[in-house]
């Protein structure tokens, strides 16, 4: 379609706009910068390394050794992809719908001691129940660790950045403080609790590996999440995040939408708290959660916020996590260097992928925005100091 | 009035243009401010007024045409040229930074030639007493009650409109241009302004008073000079001696009924029943004591400058906005502040900002489906049926005519005048019992615009009660057969269509009693 009249202000660029538009434009565009991004990121790593005095060849060698060269490595990579893919599911469902949680942290510590506590209750029940009950106990206490934080932003619009971070400090404590006094097994000389009871405990996939059956799970909760993407609901939680005024005016209310999209990132959380204790470490330390909970919305944001990229998000810092401590272990290069790497490659493909973690990244400013300054429209549009149909 | 012994003139501008794209915003615009003069410049919206402004102040140049700034050559490229020069333009969003106090934003954004920070390498500290005193110097040697150390935040409007002026005038502004300053101010604020406007100007500093409130006008401006459709009609004329009335005409123009093709509707039933609606603002006006019935099969316009409550007055109709008092009935189900309530009544809104109407980074099919995500043609089990909602979104997007009706393709990447038809098709895809639509045709080509009335038309031969939001005086012309005035807040007047005169027009939106037997005003 070719317009025959001189450009005014606002004639019809419909052939433009395909043109733009098209997945074959997309994909050339992507490839070429995919490449680019991360051909850079690799170079731009191996000047630091080299300048370290390390040689960047075997040192990158390390990390594909310690990331997939052996079913040890596979294991590792995708024990630790696991609990990432779970929480950046929860992160992705709050960020579809303009919520930033960081409190992922928080509520994964809370499930790990929501899975220890069904341990104890069903120490002696059978593993075909005691398994599932400590999921959903982890779960539970994932979610009831945002409760807090979510009402508030819901009914008081205060901002959910800084009361879930707070709170994650309050869930390291407090573990903290059960691992040194009632919950520390009595011999143990670092802060640990005793081990969980076999009922709960997830077995191994593959011998001699870490990886444990609670891999499986994360499998089940991508496949919801991609149902929750194409559902009637996850539509409307969608359509908020991106519009809220839009939204509000077909009655969507944005109290409920914020609510409910923290409680399910709360659930997930805890829920890969419970694959950390009950499967990857069978006990609970004060270092649980790692950085778990922030790695896992880093993985959200590089998924694009979307089912299948999620997953390949998590595969690839579980990847770089797992390979960076085994360039540590065999070549001797610190921890914080290889930090420097790893985060250097997760940037080359932040950049790959920007377009796509730039619309997720839209709707999280529009939140931020919204919560610290003056709301566009009535006020009322958002979840804040919403109108509930 | 003898040219070499006139009196000095502080800005003239000479065969100024300035276009848009295809839109001539100025057509060889003529203008001049003389020192120690309050002169006013009246139009509708979208006459050109502000294009002047910003011209003048250097945020826009002209496409030709030159400026003469106190008798020099004046060729601002940036805002920060004109203030240079000692031009401050006071816009209707004022500009202070929130979350600083006045004297911060004395300091901040102070041009360098009068000692201000500027741009750099090195940090200079802030003279927190130095620029405190500065500010209640100011407020003293202007009458105002402006304080230094309180957050711009905390202040009222007026207050915060006069800290900007007062910040104008400390950065070394010779001429000031305040555009509609008065749009969001009480009574008592306005004469406050109207009184400072006064004493600044027999102090010397010549204003650009931006407004279409006549009356106002007539209390502090010197002359008045009035745009329509980018062009001058009336030139630096006296203020004192104009039939305001006469000016109030000018600036409406020729209504045109004649020209436009309109359906017969026949009006049928009550369909939408608003009733003693209220709404306190927290800028402008809000609504007061409005109400509002439509029929089946009727068009009503609500004429009114922006920002006479219209926006309330859409935002409660649909009921996204709960009024503090009155009721809204569709079809005799009670709507009042449930936009869930009202789309099932079968409500359907095209806001004014298209921002607010559609999700950008959705696709076309996610957008059309929008209103119906739940209809069981749409969804199984509360997934969606993808393949059924691209059918859909084709179909739907070919009748209103959305270009490319390509279902996947992203809503935002669509041109203007498809976006509103890509809004029209869903809110419209099932006969409306009430639409309201806020400025329709706004911006939009002569054909999609075509396209977007005849919907409007539609909707109301198929018995839908329309309500027509609008500034601009044409689109009500052409689509509605009864004209609701909205100002400050109230209905001022209502007619049919056949008897819209611009002379009536213009005296109501004004401001002005209309009494079509009298002379005199007010």
């Amino acid at each position: 379609m070719s317009t025959t009249a001189p450009d005014a202000a606002g004639m019809d660029h419909g052939a433009e706009a395909l043109r733009a538009d098209t997945p074959f434009e997309r994909a050339t565009i992507g490839l070429g910068t995919s490449l680019l991004a991360v051909v850079a990121a690799l170079g731009l790593g191996a000047v630091i390394l080299a300048g370290s005095g390390e040689n960047p060849l075997t040192a990158y060698g390390a990390i594909l050794v310690g990331s997939f060269g052996d079913w040890f490595a596979i294991g590792e990579t995708l024990a630790r992809a696991a609990p990432l893919a779970v929480v950046g599911v929860g992160a992705a469902v709050a960020l579809r719908a303009g919520v930033i949680t960081i409190g992922a942290q928080g509520q994964l510590i809370a499930g790990s001691l929501g899975a220890l506590c069904a341990g104890f209750v069903l120490q002696d029940a059978p593993a075909v129940a005691a398994v599932p009950l400590a999921a959903v106990a982890g779960a539970l206490f994932g979610m009831a660790w945002v409760l807090i934080p979510a009402l508030l932003r819901a009914h008081l619009n205060v901002n959910e950045i800084l009361s879930t971070l707070l709170f994650n400090e309050f869930a390291f404590l407090l573990l903290a403080y059960l691992l040194n006094n009632p919950l520390k097994e009595p011999k143990a000389i670092t802060p640990k609790s005793e081990p969980l009871p076999d009922s709960v405990v997830l077995g191994d996939l593959v011998a001699s590996t870490r990886l444990h059956a609670g891999v499986l799970a994360v499998v089940v909760i991508v496949a919801l999440f991609a149902l929750w993407t194409r559902s009637t609901m996850g539509y409307r939680y969608d359509l908020f995040g991106e519009n809220p005024r839009l939204a509000h005016s077909l009655g969507i209310g944005g109290r409920r939408v914020v609510l409910n999209s923290l409680l399910i990132s709360g659930a997930l959380a805890g829920l890969a708290g419970w694959l950390q204790a009950a499967g990857l470490l069978q006990r609970l330390f004060v270092d649980i959660a790692e950085e778990i909970g922030f790695f896992g919305l880093v993985v959200a944001m590089l998924g694009g916020a979307r089912p299948l990229g999620i997953l390949a998000a998590a595969l690839l810092v579980g990847a770089l996590q797992a390979g960076g401590l085994h360039m540590q272990a065999t070549e001797g290069i610190p921890a914080s260097l290889s930090d420097v790497i790893q985060a250097l490659i997760l940037l080359g493909f932040a950049v790959r992928y920007a377009p796509q973690i730039a619309a997720i990244g839209r709707r999280a400013v529009r939140s931020l925005t919204d919560t610290f300054g003056a709301a566009a429209g009535w006020g009322r549009a958002r979840g804040g100091a919403g109108g509930e149909a | 009035m003898s040219t070499d012994a006139g009196p000095e003139v502080a800005f003239e501008a000479r065969g100024v243009s300035r276009s848009f794209g295809a839109t001539r915003a100025l057509d060889t615009v003529d203008f001049d401010l003389r020192s120690g003069e309050i002169h006013a410049l009246v139009g509708e919206n979208g006459a050109g007024k502000t294009t002047l402004a910003k011209i003048t102040a250097g945020a826009l140049r002209p496409d030709s045409g030159t400026l003469r700034l106190f008798g020099e050559p004046y060729d601002p490229r940036r805002r920060s040229d004109g203030s240079a020069a000692g031009v401050a333009h006071v816009r209707q969003q004022l500009s202070l930074v929130r979350g600083l106090t006045v004297a911060q934003n004395i300091e901040l954004g102070r041009p360098r030639a009068l000692g201000g920070t500027g741009w750099r390498p090195w940090p200079r500290a802030f003279n927190a007493r130095a620029a405190r005193a500065e500010v209640e110097r100011l407020a003293a040697e202007l009458d105002l009650a402006v304080p230094a150390d309180e957050l711009v935040d905390d202040l009222p409007l007026a207050v915060r409109q006069q800290a900007e002026i007062l910040i104008s005038l400390a950065w070394g502004a010779r001429l000031l241009i305040l555009d509609e300053p008065s749009s969001a101010l009480g009574p008592l604020e306005t004469d406050a302004l109207v009184a400072l406007c006064l004493r600044l100007r027999d102090e010397g500093t010549p204003i650009i008073y931006i407004s279409h409130r006549l009356p106002e006008l007539a209390r502090l401006a010197d002359r008045l000079t009035v745009l329509r459709q980018g062009k001058v009609v009336t030139a630096g004329r006296d203020v004192h001696d104009a039939d305001l009335r006469r000016i109030a005409e000018l600036m409406i123009g020729d209504i045109t009924l004649l020209d436009v093709e309109r359906p017969a509707l026949a009006p049928g039933e009550v369909r939408l029943d608003a009733d003693g609606l209220r709404v306190a603002a927290e800028h402008g006006p809000g609504l007061r004591d409005v109400s509002l019935r439509v029929r089946a099969g009727e068009i009503v316009g609500v004429v009114g400058v922006a920002g006479n409550g219209q926006d309330e007055l859409a935002g409660v109709l649909t009921g996204q906005l709960r009024p503090d008092a009155g009721t809204v009935c569709v079809d005799e189900t009670d709507v009042t502040g449930s936009p869930a309530a009202a789309v099932g009544a079968g409500v359907a809104l095209l806001p004014e900002d298209r921002t607010a109407g559609l999700a950008a980074d959705f696709s076309l099919a996610e957008n059309l489906i929008a209103r119906r995500v739940a209809d069981p043609q749409f969804a199984r089990l509360g997934v969606r049926l993808t393949k059924a909602v691209q059918r859909h979104a084709r179909a739907l997007a070919e009748r209103f005519d959305v270009r490319p009706p390509e279902p996947a393709l992203r809503a935002g990447s669509l041109s203007g005048g498809n976006q509103q038809k890509l809004m029209a098709a869903r809110e419209m895809e099932r006969d409306p019992a009430v639409l309201v639509a806020a400025g329709p045709t706004k911006g939009l080509d002569p054909h999609a615009g075509r396209a977007i009335r005849d919907r409007c038309f539609e909707a109301a031969g198929r018995g839908g009660a329309v309500v027509i939001i609008s500034a601009d005086l044409d689109e009500v012309a052409e689509l509605a057969q009864r004209v609701v005035v909205l100002s400050g807040g109230r209905v001022t007047d209502r007619f049919g269509v056949e008897e819209m005169t611009s002379a009536r027009l213009g005296a109501v939106m004004a401001g002005l009693a209309w009494d079509p037997a009298g002379e005199g005003l007010e």
